[in-house]
Order: structure tokens, then C-alpha cells, then sequence
């Protein structure tokens, strides 16, 4: 029988192309199954009932009318666990609280029953009588004398303290012309996935827990549960079904996870816990509020001397990323431009709130809003103008920072260059300062700001690798099994991409297996923007080996060098193009000798990055993503509002390998950027957010989304896949620094707090506002 | 069934949906679905008043030309309403009904003069009442409805020619949002001299308010920004705010200040 025909429709090369997501016709089309849409037979729905109090001793609970409820499988308190731990970064989380509650969002007791309905009419009738304690709601209480300790091994209430310095900053100071000096309050934002929190566990007879899970770091959690439940964590599986956004929210292990299991463990039955809306708002993670004092310094030729930052970081009531953010932080201020001397230092301070988890940009909106601030003040100082100003201290390629991070590529300069450029800013900002005393209400801004990132993989944990196996069948069909998580952000689709290149074959020829941790090789996690960096270096490892496997083959049929042999459109070609073998045919030969052994493991083991040192030195990256985004705004004076009309962005990517794939992470994350820098506003009072729900919690709409002219500047990382760097954090971070620069260009007012909605913007502007104290204790 | 009492109407459900899934409302023991009431439906225009069917759509108010050219004011309103979802589904008589103080529709209305018309049946004969809107607002959620009267229509005067009005919501953005103050205002210029005055403000007071004082400083005199400044000051004493989550009771007063004047000065043509 004849083979039937295939027809290949490969362009040369793959890279840089706009190539659609692999899983957006699911998507589109409501095919995909979220872990909503699971249906495991024998589940039960278990509930959490959380604290109605802020900070008060659990005097009793009382659960015998949920338990007698019809329907109703078991009900749990702390009581019924006396072997759980706590969980979480800090360890500090008991996930069923025993004899006090720390927030509002504390868990009590958990219900499992035949239906949600049921679940939740049982938390009804639970009795809780509280004994209610001092609410400690800001940092300067909970550092005040005699505050009561919210934990006890805690006597300070101090979660956690970094300190970083390089070079003498008395010199710095002493060296500089131009000193300048302000405090900054960064808000409460959340994540706002689409795909809310949630978790299915299931035992199996032998004591094997199963997990369908939207972690973004399944074998870490693998190890974390395996340790909460004193078992091998062997004997623990993950699947993760498709993830309806992460954005760092599902990087640590909340209560809600263990109380699940804990519940599949009692009943014996699959039990299914999803977030509703208003729970994902009160009990997911926030991005981590900040403080910030920052001193800084130039001489009159504006190169600058020194940073001198201090910060107080509200913990919330437990430890989760947000505490970690200085680590982040602490590189903008020494490295995103070259300053000798800096000192940094962060204390995170318990208190009643909600606690602050990691959130894409992991501090550095944070700091860069403090950072490019200063960078335009101290211009103006000195009488430059603020592109000037960034290129005389902007890094190069080459350079090793005080801090130790290698820049081995570096594309700031071109990207300051081309930002200014394309959005005509200097001529622009003149004009609009020229317009501060006209009598239009309706001004004009526009500002600048830059940030440096990491771009290829971060060190965080020992180890920063990812593996690949790869399987070639005799329909030359590629199964790309990845330790990568895909959470939306389009990682099957890229590394799919590079295994194409390399096997010339089209993205048909790929399916992705990223989701069991039975199944796929180790991977420390979706966070760092390292996916599209470790994972696919790692795949495309495991492509070159089957490509050498192939060729070798070949070679040996046709006499050929295999330097002189390629796979180019499904088949094997010679270096003159012609086409020697179909390659799906030439896998089905292979396989009945005994040559046919085409699967392939490959490990990226490890980025050549280094682990901070106990100063925080250390080169933790294997590349470093830049960026320059320009912001374009109107501010109408009389009612506060400010419109972002135009975004103009360069970004040091690397190199663009899905054109489509990173237009796409580079919009969403402005549009992330301009929900923190104008609407997004978590209202946490006294420990009580205000406005658990989207219409009160105000995420950026179409309408508002603005024109965007994106340039890619493509420095051709050596380490990189392709030569391509991380970018899935980078453009969110400079958009609030850039407003706020915008908003002085318009209006000659600086404001050092966020979120700049039109009642605190109108405040500012009318002298009616509470501008930021510095008041750590 | 209305007789009875108890019943919960269910018009569009854009507001008694959220309010019972938030439990800030219970359904009655009834729900009365009354989306395909023909009576209750249709916009027309007789002998200089527009009557407006309870049942019409956000959607459908934009779609009429006769809304758009004779009753402006309230298409303006339309036009900041919510999103294209919401005013597919979401009723007139609905936001009527709810009586927010932030009630984009109730605004405009006001200004206008419209009047409802309540319809009960409690001894198998029909029985109308019409109310002025003011009276039928009673304070944030509270009407003059009764437990058994239907919200059938709402009536409209037509304003005299040349009537020239302006919409003004304040939200934090574009789409998809609740007024966090919003301002009606209208007047026909009759040479240098304004008349027919009308002014009204929404989410500055428990319900949506008329502003007669302000209206009474312009009515009769010569738009010029004195008069303006005036009209401004006025309307400052007739509104009292509140502190939200949405703005401060301060804001809102500045938002009042600045806006009306703007408002005024386009409609004065300053
Ligand atoms: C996302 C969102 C955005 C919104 N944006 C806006 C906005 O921009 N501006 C604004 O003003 N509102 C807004 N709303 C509120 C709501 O959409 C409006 O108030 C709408 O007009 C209500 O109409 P409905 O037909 O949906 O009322 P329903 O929810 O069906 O009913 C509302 C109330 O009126 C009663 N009722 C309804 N019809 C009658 C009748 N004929 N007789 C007697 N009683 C009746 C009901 O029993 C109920 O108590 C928004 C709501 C949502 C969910």
C-alpha cells in the first residue's frame, strides 16, 4: 500500500513568527475544562467557614448542627487535626486555626457535603464565639511598645529584615551636588485571575493522594504536602488541568489546600474545594504593600553617587513571597543604573491584615516607582533632561554591579533611545510643561521609566533547572513532555516552537504533556519569567539530541557527514536542499531495527546563575530583560481623572520567537501596570477589605486600554534559547513609575502614593491630600 | 398573584440578582417574572408626553429616535450606562423600582418631570395612580410602590423647543460603573435669558434631588459666569453627601462645584 502523501507547509525558520497559542481554539470555543468543570465521581464540595473577626482568641466552636445536617460528610475544626503544621514561605500558618484568629480571612472549620449548596448552608450553622483582641491595622502599631504579640516565637511582631549595602555611603553622599529625599506608599492590589483558587484531593485505597491543582509549582508543593502529611512525597501526584491565570498567586501553599485534603483524608471520598469571587479576593494573595524612604543623589554632571533606601513592608498576618520582595527590590536600587554606594533596608512588620504573596513584577514596581521618580528629579536638579540624564548612568553590556549581577547582554541604552524616539518625547514633555499655566482643566503629560529584570531564570532555590522528554513516533508525531507549567501564558506553545526548529517539522507535528508530576520531569515552577528561558533551553536540548540521532542515521544510509545533512520541512535534506528522506518514513524504518530509540531526556541543569550570597551578592540570573516605557496622559484637573492615552515601550527581549506570544504578554502586562497605577485599589481598613468584588475593585476595561507602539530590541542573549530572554514580568513594572512621571509633566505636581484615582489624584493637585510619612518604628 | 403581596417582580434582574446572591435581599415566597408583559412595554409619544413602558430596555431607550431627539437628557444617561451586557437586559422600570440615589436613568427623569404610573388590581378591576417622581422616591432602595402595585409605565413632558440638557456621571472609568456623583442639567435660552431651568443631581443625597435654589439663581436671568458662580453655590447647599468606598463626602462637593459649572457652560453655551 502506498504511504499516504503528507503535506508539509514549513517556512524556514519558525522563529519570530506569529504563531497562535496552541490552546486558544479550547479556550475560544469553551472546551476547555477548568477545574470547575471537573466532574469526579463520588465528590464531595467541601467549604471554609473564615473568621468574622479580625484579631480575637477562638473561645468556641460549635459544629453540631452543621454536623447533623442531611448531606453533610464531615465537618473539621482544628481539633480533628492535632498533627497539622504550619504551612506556607514563613511556616507560620497553621491551616485550620486552633485558638486564635490573625485575619479576617482565617479558617475555622471546613464542611465537606454532597453539594456546594449543602457546604454552605452547614458553615451557617456553625457557632464560633470570639473574645475579641486589639486589631493591630498598620505597622506602627504593631511595632508600638507593648503590642500584643501575633506570634509567639515573634516578640517584635518582625516577619523579616533584609539589609544590603555596597560601597560607603557617606562618601556617596559627601561626593554628591544634589541630594533628594522622599517617602512613597505603595497600595494593596490582587491578582484577579480569571481562574479563581482551587483544588481537588483524592486517597487512594493504598494512601496515595492525588491532586488536581492550579499550582504553578507542583513538585515544590509535592515535597511541601508530603512533609504537612508525614508521607513519601513519593506518593503524591499533581495534575494540574488548565490554569485560568496565575500571575504568582498559586506559588505558595494556602490553608485551603491542606484543608481539602484533610477532608478527602476524613471522608474518604474526592472532595472538590473552588474559590467563589468574593473568597478569591479576601483569601488569595495581595501584592505586597510598601513604604519606601529614598534618598538619593547626583553630582552636577548627573552622574549619580548614591541610594539610600529604607522600607517598611506591612507582613499581613502571615509570611508568604510578599516578604521576599526586597530581594527583588534590592536590584533595581543597586543595578537598574550604575550607583556606586547604596544601602537597603526592609523590615516586614506583622499585622491584621491580609498577607501579600508574589505577584508578577515580585517587588520591582515597588521599587522602580521610587527609582525613576528620582531619576527625574535629580535631572531636573541638575538642568538635564530626563533621557540624558537615564543614558549618563544606564548599564552596558559587560558590566558586573556592586550587587554581582553580570550583564552580559544589555539593551537599556537602545531602549531608552528608542522609546524617547518613537513617542517624540522630549519635544513633548517641553510642550506640556509650557502648558502648566494655560487655562485648560485638560492637561497633557508625559513621562519615562525604565527596569531591568530578571530574564533567565532566577536562583531562588538550589536549583533553577527544568527537564524535557521527547518522543518521536513513526509518523514522526513529537510528544514535548515538560516540566513547565502552562498558566495562560502561552510557555506550550513556545517550547513547541523551538522543538519545531530544530526538527523542521510544523507545529501540527507537537503535542505538549505539562501537567502530571508523574509524568513530567522536575521543574522548580512558572514564576521568575524563566519558562520560555530554562524550559525551553531545556527542550531545546532534548530536540538537538534526537536531531543528531536522526541525522546520525541518515548519515550512516548515505554516506553523508551529518554536518552535511538537516531536517527541514518533515524531511531529511541535504546541505544543498534537496530532499533525501521523508522523515516520518525514515522514523518507520528506524523502528524495526534496532536503532530506534527516539526518546529523549534533556536537562537545562543548571543556568549558569549563582545563589545570593548572605550580603545578597550574586549573579542570579543567566540573563537580565530590560525595558523603557513612555506614558502618554491626560489628567483632567477639576475632577482628578487621568486617561493613559498612549503607552511606547522598547523592550530588551533577547529575541522575539512567538511574535504573537509576546505582543500578547508585553499588552497584558501594561494593561496589568495601568490597573495598579490608576483604577486597581484594594481597601483594606482595619484589617477589612471593603471591596471584595469587581464592582468596587475597578480592573482596567476595553475602553480604557491605551494605543500601544511596541519596539523589541533584540540583543541576542548567548544563554538564551534562540538567543531570547524572559519577558513575562517586564512590562507591567514601569507603567506606575512612568505615569506618575507623566502627571508631573502635566501638571508640575509630584505624587509618591498610588493608585493615582481621581480622588487622590484631584487631592494632590488641590493641596487636600495626606502625602506619605516616613514612620517605620 | 400581585394581590397577595408576596411576590418578588423580576424584571431584567440586573439588580436583584447580585442583591440576592449577596444576601442583602431575600426572594419572596412568588417570583413574578414579568419580561413578557406586552402592556408594560413600547415607547410612544401622545399629546406631548412620552410614555415609557416599564419593561424598555437601556438598549432599546438608545435605539429610539424619539428618546435621542426629544428626550436627550435621558439618552445621554443611557449612553454612560453600564455595559452593553447589562443594558441588553437591564429595564427602566427596574432602575426605577431599585431607587438607587445613584440610578443613572432616575437623573435625567427627574430633570424632565416624569411621573410613574403604578398599577395595582385588587378587586379584579384595574386601578392607576400617577406619582411625580420626586413623591415616588423615598429614600436609597425605598419607593412610594406598594407591595401589590406594578410599576407600569413612566410618563415624560415633553420639554418646550429648544431645550438644551447635559449628562454628567463621574465613575473612575469609561464603562461599568456605578455614578459616583452625576448631574442633569437643561435650559431653553430665550435671547440672553435662560429659562425653564432644570437641575438634578444623582448619588448626593439619599435620593436623586432636584436643585430648586440652583435653578431659581439662573431662571429668568442672563447666563454669565456670575450668575453661574451663583447658580454653583446654590446647589451646594442643597446637596448633602456622603463618605463611601467610591469617594469622600469632600470630593463628591468639589466634583459638584466643578462639574456643574462645566456642565452649565455648555448649556448656556458660555
Ligand atoms: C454590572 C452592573 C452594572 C450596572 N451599571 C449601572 C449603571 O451604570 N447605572 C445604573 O443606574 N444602574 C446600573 N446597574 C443597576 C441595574 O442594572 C439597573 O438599576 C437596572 O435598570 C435594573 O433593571 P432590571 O430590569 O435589571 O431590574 P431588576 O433587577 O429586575 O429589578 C430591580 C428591582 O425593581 C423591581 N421591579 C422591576 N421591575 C418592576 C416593575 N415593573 N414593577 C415593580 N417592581 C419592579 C424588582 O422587584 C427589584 O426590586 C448595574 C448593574 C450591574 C449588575
Amino acid at each position: 500500500m502506498n504511504e499516504p502523501a503528507k503535506t508539509w507547509s514549513v517556512p524556514d525558520s519558525l522563529i519570530g513568527k506569529r504563531i497562535p497559542k496552541m490552546d486558544a481554539p479550547d479556550k475560544a470555543s469553551g472546551r476547555t475544562r477548568y477545574i470547575q468543570d471537573l466532574e469526579i465521581p463520588g465528590a464531595l464540595h467541601g467549604k471554609i467557614l473564615r473568621s468574622t473577626r479580625v484579631h480575637a482568641r477562638i473561645l468556641s466552636i460549635d459544629t453540631s448542627a452543621a454536623k447533623a445536617l442531611a448531606g453533610v460528610h464531615a465537618v473539621i475544626t482544628a481539633a480533628d487535626v492535632p498533627w497539622q503544621r504550619p504551612i506556607g514561605v514563613g511556616r507560620d500558618h497553621l491551616p485550620l486555626k486552633a485558638d486564635r484568629v490573625l485575619s479576617l480571612r482565617d479558617e475555622i472549620a471546613a464542611v465537606a457535603a454532597d453539594s456546594e449548596a449543602i457546604a454552605e448552608a452547614a458553615l451557617k450553622l456553625i457557632r464560633v464565639v470570639y473574645e475579641p483582641l486589639p486589631v493591630l491595622a498598620t505597622t506602627i502599631a504593631a511595632s508600638a511598645p507593648g503590642a500584643p504579640r501575633l506570634h509567639p516565637d515573634r516578640p517584635d511582631n518582625v516577619a523579616m529584615t533584609f539589609d544590603y549595602a555596597q560601597g560607603d555611603l557617606a562618601q556617596g553622599e559627601a561626593e554628591s551636588d544634589v541630594v533628594v529625599e522622599d517617602v512613597f506608599r505603595l497600595h494593596y492590589v490582587t491578582h484577579c485571575c480569571m481562574g479563581v483558587s482551587g483544588v481537588i484531593a483524592e486517597f487512594d485505597p493504598s494512601g496515595n493522594l492525588l491532586l488536581y491543582s492550579n499550582t504553578q509549582v507542583p513538585f515544590l508543593h509535592k515535597r511541601e504536602f508530603a512533609e504537612l502529611l508525614g508521607i513519601d512525597p513519593g506518593r503524591i501526584r499533581i495534575i494540574q488541568p488548565p490554569i485560568g491565570g496565575g500571575f504568582g498567586s498559586k506559588l505558595d501553599i494556602y490553608p485551603f489546600e491542606p484543608i481539602a485534603i484533610f477532608l478527602a483524608g476524613i471522608t474518604k471520598r474526592p472532595v472538590k474545594l473552588v474559590f467563589t469571587r468574593e473568597e478569591e479576593f479576601i483569601a488569595s494573595p495581595t501584592r505586597q504593600p510598601v513604604l519606601l524612604k529614598l534618598r538619593s543623589g547626583c553630582r552636577k554632571d548627573g552622574t549619580l553617587t548614591f541610594r539610600d533606601v529604607e522600607t517598611v513592608h506591612d507582613n499581613g498576618a502571615y509570611t508568604s513571597w510578599g516578604a521576599t520582595t526586597p530581594f527583588v527590590m534590592m536590584q533595581t536600587i543597586s543595578s537598574l543604573y550604575r550607583v556606586p554606594h547604596c544601602k537597603y533596608r526592609t523590615v516586614a512588620v506583622y499585622t491584621n491584615n491580609p498577607y501579600a504573596g508574589s505577584f508578577r513584577g515580585y517587588g520591582n514596581l515597588q521599587a522602580t516607582f521610587a527609582v525613576e521618580a528620582h531619576m527625574d528629579k535629580l535631572a531636573e536638579a541638575v538642568g538635564m533632561d530626563g533621557l540624558a540624564f537615564r543614558l549618563k548612568n544606564a548599564q552596558h553590556p559587560g558590566e558586573v554591579t556592586p550587587q554581582g549581577m553580570h550583564f552580559k547582554s544589555c539593551g537599556l541604552k537602545e531602549c531608552l533611545t528608542t522609546a524617547a524616539q518613537r513617542s517624540d518625547f522630549l519635544r513633548k514633555q517641553a510642550e506640556n510643561r509650557s502648558r502648566w499655566n494655560d487655562p485648560d482643566p485638560v492637561k497633557r503629560g508625559i513621562g519615562m521609566a525604565s527596569m531591568l529584570h530578571v530574564g533567565g531564570g532566577a536562583k531562588i532555590y538550589p536549583s533553577d533547572g527544568c527537564g524535557t522528554i521527547l518522543k518521536i513516533d513513526d509518523f514522526a508525531h513529537v510528544t514535548l513532555i515538560t516540566g513547565a507549567s502552562e498558566i495562560g501564558q502561552g510557555s506550550e506553545t513556545v517550547l513547541a516552537q523551538l522543538v519545531c526548529e530544530e526538527l523542521g517539522l510544523p507545529m501540527t507535528a507537537v503535542t505538549v504533556v505539562n501537567n502530571d508530576t508523574d509524568i513530567t520531569p522536575w521543574d522548580v515552577g512558572v514564576h521568575a519569567s524563566r519558562t520560555t528561558f530554562i524550559a525551553g533551553n531545556s527542550a531545546i536540548g532534548a530536540a538537538r539530541k534526537a536531531k543528531r540521532k536522526i541525522l546520525e542515521a541518515a548519515a550512516a544510509k548515505t554516506g553523508n557527514r551529518i554536518d552535511e545533512l538537516g531536517l527541514a520541512g518533515g524531511f531529511i535534506t541535504a546541505s544543498s536542499g534537496e530532499k533525501l528522506f521523508e522523515l516520518a518514513k525514515f522514523l518507520r524504518s528506524l523502528h524495526f531495527s534496532d536503532k530506534a530509540d527516539l526518546v529523549m531526556t534533556s536537562f537545562y541543569y543548571e543556568p549558569p546563575s549563582r545563589h545570593q550570597d548572605k550580603q545578597f551578592k550574586g549573579d542570579v540570573s543567566a540573563a537580565y530583560a530590560w525595558a523603557t516605557q513612555v506614558c502618554e496622559i491626560e489628567l483632567d484637573t477639576e475632577t482628578g481623572i487621568v486617561r493613559l492615552l498612549k503607552v511606547t515601550g522598547a523592550h530588551d527581549v533577547g529575541r522575539v520567537l512567538n511574535r504573537l506570544g509576546i505582543e500578547g504578554q508585553i499588552e497584558g502586562g501594561i494593561v496589568m501596570g495601568q490597573g495598579y497605577a490608576l483604577t486597581e485599589d484594594l481597601r483594606v481598613e482595619a484589617g477589612v477589605i471593603r471591596n471584595p468584588n469587581f464592582r468596587d475593585y475597578k480592573l482596567v476595561t476595553a475602553p480604557e486600554i491605551p494605543e500601544m507602539d511596541i519596539s523589541f530590541i533584540e540583543t541576542m542573549d548567548g544563554e538564551g534559547p534562540q538567543g531570547a530572554k524572559g519577558v513575562g514580568e517586564a512590562p507591567a513594572i514601569c507603567i506606575a513609575a512612568a505615569v506618575a512621571n507623566a502627571i508631573h509633566n502635566a501638571t508640575g505636581t509630584r505624587i509618591t502614593a498610588l493608585p493615582f484615582a481621581p480622588e487622590n489624584v484631584y487631592r494632590a493637585l488641590h493641596g487636600a491630600s495626606e502625602p506619605p510619612v516616613w514612620n517605620a518604628a | 398573584m400581585l394581590r397577595a403581596g408576596d411576590v418578588t417582580v423580576l424584571a431584567g434582574g440586573t439588580d436583584l440578582m447580585p442583591q440576592t446572591q449577596a444576601g442583602r435581599l431575600r426572594f419572596r415566597p412568588v417570583l413574578m417574572n414579568v419580561r413578557r408583559v406586552p402592556e408594560l412595554k413600547g415607547i410612544a409619544e401622545d399629546n406631548g408626553v412620552v410614555r415609557i413602558g416599564a419593561l424598555v430596555t437601556i438598549t432599546e431607550l438608545l435605539d429610539s429616535a424619539l428618546v435621542r431627539e426629544r428626550l436627550n437628557l435621558l439618552w445621554q444617561a443611557c449612553d454612560h450606562f453600564a455595559s452593553d451586557q447589562i443594558r441588553n437586559a437591564a429595564t427602566i422600570g427596574g432602575n426605577l423600582c431599585n431607587a438607587s440615589p445613584a440610578g443613572d436613568t432616575l437623573v435625567p427623569l427627574l430633570a424632565l418631570e416624569a411621573r410613574v404610573v403604578l398599577a395595582a388590581k385588587p378587586n379584579g378591576t384595574l386601578q392607576i395612580r400617577r406619582v411625580p417622581l420626586a413623591q415616588f422616591l423615598l429614600g436609597p432602595g425605598r419607593s412610594c410602590r406598594g407591595l401589590t402595585e406594578l410599576l407600569a409605565a413612566v410618563e415624560v413632558p415633553l420639554p418646550g423647543a429648544g431645550f438644551v440638557g447635559e449628562f454628567y456621571k463621574h465613575g473612575t472609568r469609561p464603562g461599568l460603573d456605578i455614578s459616583t456623583i452625576s448631574i442633569a442639567a437643561g435650559a431653553r435660552r430665550d435671547g440672553a435669558v435662560l429659562r425653564d431651568v432644570r437641575i438634578a443631581f444623582g448619588a448626593v443625597a439619599p435620593t436623586v434631588i432636584r436643585a430648586p435654589r440652583a435653578e431659581a439663581a439662573l431662571e429668568g436671568h442672563r447666563a454669565d459666569a456670575a450668575t453661574l458662580e451663583a447658580a454653583v453655590q446654590a446647589a451646594l447647599a442643597e446637596i448633602h453627601p456622603i463618605s463611601d468606598v467610591r469617594a469622600s463626602d469632600w470630593y463628591r462637593r468639589e466634583l459638584i462645584h466643578n462639574m456643574l459649572k462645566r456642565v452649565l457652560t455648555h448649556v448656556c453655551k458660555l
